[in-house]
């Protein structure tokens, strides 16, 4: 494999402060469209809209960098259309950064008759049965139309759990072939940063070869993929924490798929810095409250009569209190929960602040150098003190970092 | 805006009250703790105490009417078990504290939505049928001031004897004044004197209830503080004393176009409730309309060879793909100055909530706007004169519905039994057999088109 001269890149990181008992850092990610402070957790507006929330609302929960998935927008609105409207962010109305994903996750995992081929993706048209060829070249090139700011190569993605380790490495391989081609492809490189995405499986020997072929390709950021497949927790910890430790301290690292917030604090004292998930938007419109204490369904009974905010203390626009509060009771989200679309853009603006919060204070911990205490906090708030439920896999994955959740 | 305490909602006749009844008028309602509001002018209709698609900050931020019509079988499905859970919520103003609705805005609490579901049983001589998320239900007279005691809207109308659905016989239309009248006294009786009362106008010839009107105008015209009418073609009708002539005249009437709204502001309509703008939202139609004409920057377009103007534009055809160009020129709403025709015909093609929402903010500001230009009109004295000219300039009924609307709930139509075709397309569907795939995720196009758009390339099989 060649590596191809040192890429040109469209951000600055800056390492602002590093936790000194675990593998936590701050930092400052300088994009095209403005700063994001680092850890970070992105929303996903799948189809350049947030389920719901107006680009305003968005941007008052103070997020600053949101997901658009390629495969959705090269369907809807499709490439050409994007052209003529200037790209996403013309798109939507948001002036603020863009990440978008290689389109090549969901083809595998959606399309039936998907399989991969070194040439690309190949799949069955729905409609009429044609066989058709998905490159890391399309790929790019769509993501170039869509104008984002992070951009990721087209890599080939296998389930973690895989138990073919013939196959897992020739995805591996293959991968870093792509990501070649990727890079070849790109048109935009001082405008939008290519992530490479870092394969494996859970073969930590496999992930290491991965990273020493990525990194020596020099992309702005590196991911961390083929997670959050249903692998074991301490596997996919043992990765994340394998993959760190070879990876440049100055550039960013994105978990990829990752959005619980236990998964996120984990991450984040493993050395991750940028996370993504479906799941706090998705979990919003079945009635579901993010809180610290855990998860509520505000559609069961028992909150019908609760008039409390939906989160005691959040400073999200439904549950602060003061000047240009809504008042929002968890008694009205369960009176529209499920029957009025508003209950459901109420609870997603609730927990993609939540998310935002959260990573916002993991940040502030790790530059006052106390993010084992807030560790120590955050599991004792979320499971109500009884260390006997904390998971195991956090329990030892905090270990491996210094961070011992079960001494007092 | 004046301290929540105090008197009740204050109207001023703004001009002079004409008492021959008839004709366009300009008012200004004053209600303690609300922002005062110019009519005529319309009350954004809520369904389970929000208005569809829109949070209540968007709402505060984006829009501009004056109050909201809130329906109480939209709270109380629980009745039948328990208590409903709004009744226990703390005070004052509880209707606001429970929907998040902003403070500056007017409640109007009536006992139906609107429009209403048709009950399959009729009303009794003491309660009336209502429809709530968990089915059908009846609303003693007894209940209703009971709820409009603890709930102290705004406005409350007076529970009234309407037939929804088929037209009463002889034997109802009796019944129908008596039942109303006595349902009106019983509430008043019950209310403190600073609550807000709207007396129902029944959707009836005026003489088979001119016995209930004239109780209203002869007893009770200084105790009710506006009336309701479920039939605006009764206005004329009612005898014009110095009194009822200086009541507010709110419409339940369910206008189906601006020229029907114009109608009855020529009438001397005040308020209004306007289903239509809900239903364009849903069917993806974005209101266009100006009174009395079109901006001069408005696009010259022509329909079904007339010059008549559309009333709105269906957003859902791909032909709006491309165009940058705001839903109507010059529009000032959110939608207008920070969105595209092409983002909204993405939206809907895709089935993001957010499209729904940005026409929804959109469709209220061109109505806010519509009643605005009323006023100037009237005050203008060119009232007659620019309704001709309106009608000269648009079609008289909106364009019809293309695009798929958002989800039914059930609360919002009426099963007719077994057969029935479903309300919703099915958002999942078996593709070649076996396995089921996502629809959104499900390409629409065939190959050439998927080519065409760069999503990827045809092989060799």
């Amino acid at each position: 494999m060649v590596s191809p001269a040192s890429m040109p890149s469209a951000l600055t990181f800056e390492l602002i402060a590093r936790c000194s008992t675990t593998k936590a850092r701050a930092a400052l990610l300088e994009l095209p469209r403005g700063p994001v402070q680092l850890p970070l957790f992105m929303p996903v507006a799948t189809q350049a809209s947030l389920k719901g929330l107006t680009p305003q609302q968005l941007e008052e929960t103070g997020c600053r960098l949101c997901l658009n998935n390629t495969y959705h927008l090269g369907l809807k609105p499709g490439q050409e259309v994007l052209e003529k409207v200037g790209g996403a962010h013309k798109l939507q109305g948001w002036n603020h950064n863009i990440l978008t994903d290689s389109g090549g996750f969901q083809m595998v995992s959606l399309l039936k008759l998907a399989n991969i081929t070194e040439e690309g993706v190949r799949f069955l048209s729905p409609h009429d049965g044609t066989p058709m060829l998905l490159t890391p070249e399309h790929s790019i090139a769509l993501q170039n139309a869509i104008g984002s700011d992070i951009i990721m190569q087209l890599d080939d993605v296998l389930v973690t759990t895989s138990p073919d380790t013939k196959r897992m490495r020739e995805a591996m391989e293959r991968s870093v072939r792509w990501l070649d081609r990727c890079i070849a492809a790109h048109a935009n490189p001082t405008r939008q940063n290519l992530f490479c995405i870092i394969q494996g499986g859970l073969d930590l020997e496999m992930r290491k070869q991965c990273c020493e072929e990525m990194v020596a390709r020099d992309t702005p950021g590196i991911a961390i993929g083929g997670l959050s497949g249903g692998e074991a927790k301490a596997d996919y910890c043992r990765v994340v924490n394998t993959c760190t430790s070879l990876l440049p301290e100055l550039k960013p690292r994105y978990v990829m798929g990752i959005g619980y917030p236990e998964d996120l604090v984990v991450s984040v004292a493993l050395g991750a810095d940028m996370f993504d998930c479906v799941w706090p938007t998705r979990t919003a419109r079945f009635g579901n409250a993010i809180t610290k204490y855990g998860m509520l369904n505000l559609r069961h009974a028992s909150y019908a009569n609760d008039f409390g905010p939906v989160e005691e203390g959040c400073g999200c626009i439904c549950c602060r209190t003061g000047e240009g509060s809504l008042g929002v009771t968890r008694a009205f989200v369960h009176h529209v929960a499920a029957k009025e679309t508003v209950g459901a853009h109420l609870l997603t603006i609730h927990n993609v602040w939540y998310q935002l919060a959260l990573m916002r204070s993991v940040r502030q911990a790790i530059m006052e150098d106390r993010f084992p205490t807030f560790l120590k906090q955050f599991f004792f708030d979320k499971h109500g003190g009884d260390k006997s439920k904390y998971p195991d896999w956090a329990v030892e994955a905090l270990l491996t970092v210094g961070v011992d959740l079960m001494e007092d | 805006m004046a301290s929540e305490k105090g008197s009740k909602l204050l109207f001023e006749v703004l001009g002079n009250v004409d008492t021959s009844n008839a004709g366009p008028r300009l008012g200004r309602i004053a209600i303690p703790g609300r922002k005062d509001f110019e009519t005529p002018n319309f009350f954004a209709i809520t369904s389970r105490g929000v208005t569809p698609h829109m949070t209540p900050d968007v709402v505060a931020a984006h829009t501009q009417f004056g109050g909201v019509h809130m329906a109480l079988e939209d709270f109380i499905e629980k009745a039948r078990k328990g208590t409903p859970p709004i009744l226990t919520c703390p005070g004052p103003s509880i209707l606001h504290r429970f929907t998040a609705l902003p403070r500056s805005l007017v409640t109007l609490l009536a006992p139906r939505r609107s429009p209403a579901v048709t009950a399959p049983v009729g009303n009794s001589n003491t309660a009336v049928s209502i429809f709530t998320s968990t089915g059908f239900q009846s609303v003693s007279s007894k209940a209703y001031v009971s709820y409009m005691k603890t709930l102290r809207p705004d406005i409350a109308i007076s529970l009234a004897d309407v037939p929804y659905g088929s037209l009463p016989g002889t034997k109802r239309v009796a019944k129908m004044g008596d039942r109303t009248q006595l349902w009106l006294s019983e509430l008043v009786n019950e209310m403190p004197e600073e609550q807000a009362v709207f007396a129902p106008i029944l959707p009836i010839d005026f003489l088979d209830q001119s016995e209930y009107i004239n109780y209203v105008a002869d007893e009770l015209a200084d105790t009710v503080s506006g009336l309701a009418f479920y039939d605006s073609n009764v206005l004329p009708d009612i005898p014009a004393t110095t009194t009822i002539v200086k009541l507010p005249r709110l419409s339940l009437d369910e206008p189906s176009s601006p020229a029907h709204i114009l109608r009855q502001i020529s009438l001397g309509m005040d308020i209004f409730t306007i289903p239509f703008i809900g239903f364009a939202t849903d069917a993806g139609i974005a209101l266009t309309f100006r009174f009395p004409r079109p901006l001069p920057s408005a696009e010259t377009q022509t329909t079904n060879g007339t010059t008549l103007l559309p009333l709105g534009i269906d957003m859902w055809p791909s032909s709006h793909a491309h165009s940058l160009t705001p839903l109507s020129p010059s529009c000032t709403c959110y939608t207008c100055t920070s969105h595209h025709k092409a983002y909204i015909q993405h939206l809907l093609s895709a089935k993001e909530m957010l499209g729904w929402t940005l026409i929804q903010i959109h469709n209220h500001h061109i109505i806010s706007t519509f009643f605005s230009s009323v006023r100037e009109s009237i005050k203008n004295g060119a009232f007659e004169r620019d309704c001709e000219e309106f009608a000269r300039a648009y079609e008289s009924e909106l364009p019809e519905k293309s695009g798929q609307g958002p989800r039914v709930r059930g609360y919002h139509f009426k099963s007719e039994g077994p057969g029935e075709e479903k309300k919703n397309r099915a958002a999942w569907g078996n593709l070649g057999g076996e396995k089921q795939v996502g629809g959104e995720l499900v390409p629409d196009e065939g190959a050439d088109e998927l080519e065409g758009k760069g999503f990827a390339e045809k092989i060799e099989a």
